[in-house]
């Protein structure tokens, strides 16, 4: 489960992108006052246009940042106060990540289980879990700079669900991949579903977030703009299809 | 933990071709390249210049008795040929001109001034923009002046050794250990320095610009490891880099004097392997560790705040000239390590290497030099940990 209250993110502006935002202010407010709340066994899609806070946001769920006030919890454990703690519990995976590209897919997998101190016996079995469902087996020994695309893929979703994590944070994750290779993802996004997970991904594709999301948060310039069930915004929607409803809401 | 990512760290630097090209190879083959070129260029010159014949030109009415003097110099101080000339003028021409090396002005009152007893003035003439030219006349000219004062003593009935009451004898106290580490010790701090900033350099700025640059750093950040334990593994790689480089070339350094024959003398080769004992490596790599690890925190805190590979080098390269400079004093003989020069940082090490090798360390400028570049290596890691814990450097 995931708890946030009241989160907000102040960034310090350097004097180049002072120039940049052709501001005088010396902080920009990135997230304002964000609050909700993601289930286990429930897909969260937090939806926004670009530079709407919801990097920022699910940066400030992985702990990479630090909140300016607010409060996180990750699976019952306070996020601001145990960082190191909550970050085991959670599995990464945004659409710009990179690998390695001098190891190979297994050198990352055996890393990346170490890193989260998964015990050799079950490491051994998520990995042949993982490689079979993902049908990785052939390329395993190959440096993953001479992998494609979608093979590459298929190497950060193992290294994300390696350790099994409880918590499921998705960045854009289909950004810049083709139709079959985002497809591996939105099964991934479903089985998490299926397994209990919670998960929480951001988007500002309508139609993906209409084929996979449960609940919805709608964030623009760092702030709440709509709250609900993925059911009840089709419902109540004003427009004549979910991308116009989004836009609407976004531009009210 | 700080192993695991000191181990994968490690795979990955050493699949990096220019990474193995600045840490192993060039560092292991400059030395026996750059030794080889300069032995065989070297030989060259002086196999060139001993069988090279020098043409002499004589001028002067009693030229005759020089000439025949000329002539009977053994061939040991160089082979010459000589050329009679009509005037000095048409002598200044052919030297000029490149035709004649060498010309001797004889005065004309040669005979009147060895009569009397007199000093009898003999002119050398020579291009001076030819290396070598002035010392070929004075090799010359100290034979001609040995056999006229022999002449001359006879003539006056006088004993040689009568004449030099006071014979200086001149002895060097210093041995040759401490001769050899004066003189050329110099260059090995060089090799340090040089190689180490070298080897540093890439896998820093790979380890931490470039993995911002390949978006995994983001990645790393959401495991359950801290910032410290990221920034120490990643260090320590950085660090064995640096080593590792500076290695290398001390092992090309010692192969080339080794097998490829350029020290012929059998003395200095006996004192090279005297001072390459197990305790003089340990002193010698208790200096590098805190240098190289002053490189190693001066390199993070610019690869973290850089946002490109290009723009991280663009900041360290010319970083390496600062570094490489005070490595200089190391060349310069006379300059000692001092209470003052235990103090600055840089200079001390490249002192006390030199020291080290001359076997005239002193414990206590040792504990101050090592003191001072751990306290910068310390002072360069708080720096580092401060910048790689700030959010706005760490990801693009």
């Amino acid at each position: 489960m995931i708890k946030v209250s009241h989160l907000r993110k102040e960034f310090e502006l350097s004097r180049q992108q002072k120039k940049e935002l052709q501001t005088t202010a010396d902080k920009a407010l990135a997230v304002d006052d964000l609050s909700f709340e993601c289930q286990p066994g429930k897909v969260f899609s937090l939806l926004g246009p670009n530079g709407a806070g919801k990097t920022t946001t699910l940066r400030m769920l992985s702990t990479i940042l630090t909140p300016t006030s607010g409060e996180i919890e990750i699976a019952g454990i306070d996020a601001i106060k145990y960082p190191q703690e909550a970050r085991a519990k959670i599995g990464f995976l945004t659409g710009s990540t990179g690998l390695y590209a001098r190891l190979t897919p297994l050198e990352i997998i055996d890393y990346f289980a170490a890193l989260y101190q998964v015990p050799f016996k079950e490491k051994e079995e998520r990995k042949k879990y993982l490689f079979d469902l993902l049908n990785m087996n052939d390329f395993l020994q190959k440096r993953i700079g001479k992998l494609s695309t979608g093979m590459k893929q298929k190497v950060s979703i193992c290294r994300t669900m390696i350790h099994n994590p409880e918590v499921v944070i998705f960045d854009e994750p289909t950004s810049g991949l083709d139709v079959i290779t985002a497809e591996n993802i939105i099964q991934l996004i479903r089985d998490c579903r299926d397994q209990g997970k919670t998960v929480i991904f951001s988007s500002h594709i309508m139609s993906e977030v209409d084929l996979l999301c449960d609940e919805l948060a709608i964030v623009h310039k760092g702030k709440l703009k709509y709250r609900g069930q993925m059911s009840d915004f089709r419902q109540n929607m004003e427009a004549s299809n979910l991308t116009e409803e989004f836009i609407r809401i976004v531009q009210h | 933990m700080i192993f695991t990512i000191f181990k994968k760290e490690l795979i990955d630097t050493l699949r990096d071709k220019r990474t193995m090209r600045t840490m192993l190879l060039i560092p292991l083959l400059v030395f026996p390249i750059m030794l080889t070129i300069f032995v065989n260029v070297s030989s060259s010159f002086e196999k060139k210049a001993s069988e090279e014949k020098l043409k002499i030109g004589v001028w002067g009415d009693l030229g005759a008795k020089y000439w025949n003097q000329l002539n009977e110099m053994p061939n040991g101080l160089g082979k010459k040929e000589l050329k009679s000339f009509e005037d000095s003028l048409a002598l200044k021409k052919a030297i000029e001109e490149g035709e004649i090396e060498l010309g001797l002005i004889v005065p004309k009152n040669e005979a009147e001034l060895a009569r009397t007893k007199q000093t009898i003035p003999l002119t050398w003439l020579f291009d001076a923009s030819s290396v070598g030219r002035q010392e070929r006349a004075e090799s010359y000219m100290s034979y001609l002046t040995e056999k006229a004062e022999t002449v001359r003593l006879k003539e006056l009935g006088v004993d040689a050794t009568k004449l030099h009451p006071l014979v200086p004898v001149y002895k060097n106290c210093a041995s040759d250990k401490k001769m050899i580490g004066q003189l050329a010790g110099g260059i090995l701090p060089y090799i340090f320095i040089a190689f180490g900033f070298i080897g540093c350099m890439y896998p820093a700025i790979d380890l931490f610009t470039g993995e911002k640059e390949r978006g995994t750093i983001e990645t790393l950040l959401t495991t359950p490891i801290s910032r410290w334990q990221i920034l120490v593994g990643k260090m320590l790689v950085i660090v064995s880099s640096g080593m590792l480089a500076a290695t290398c070339a001390l092992l090309g350094l010692f192969v080339s004097i080794e097998f490829l024959d350029i020290v012929h003398n059998e003395e200095i080769l006996k004192i090279v392997h005297g001072i390459l004992t197990p305790m003089f490596i340990i002193s010698l790599f208790s200096l590098l560790l805190p240098l190289v690890v002053f490189f190693t925190g001066v390199m993070i805190p610019i690869a973290v705040y850089a946002k490109s590979f290009k723009e991280a080098q663009s900041i360290i390269t010319p970083l390496n000239f600062v570094m490489v400079l005070p490595a200089m004093i190391g060349f310069f003989p006379g300059i000692e390590l001092n209470a003052m020069t235990a103090a600055i940082p840089v200079v001390n090490i490249v002192l006390a290497t030199k020291e080290l090798i001359s076997g005239t360390l002193s414990f206590g400028y040792y504990a101050i030099s090592l003191g001072i570049m751990l306290l910068l290596a310390t002072l360069a890691i708080v720096v580092s940990y401060k910048q790689f814990g700030k959010e706005a450097r760490i990801l693009n």
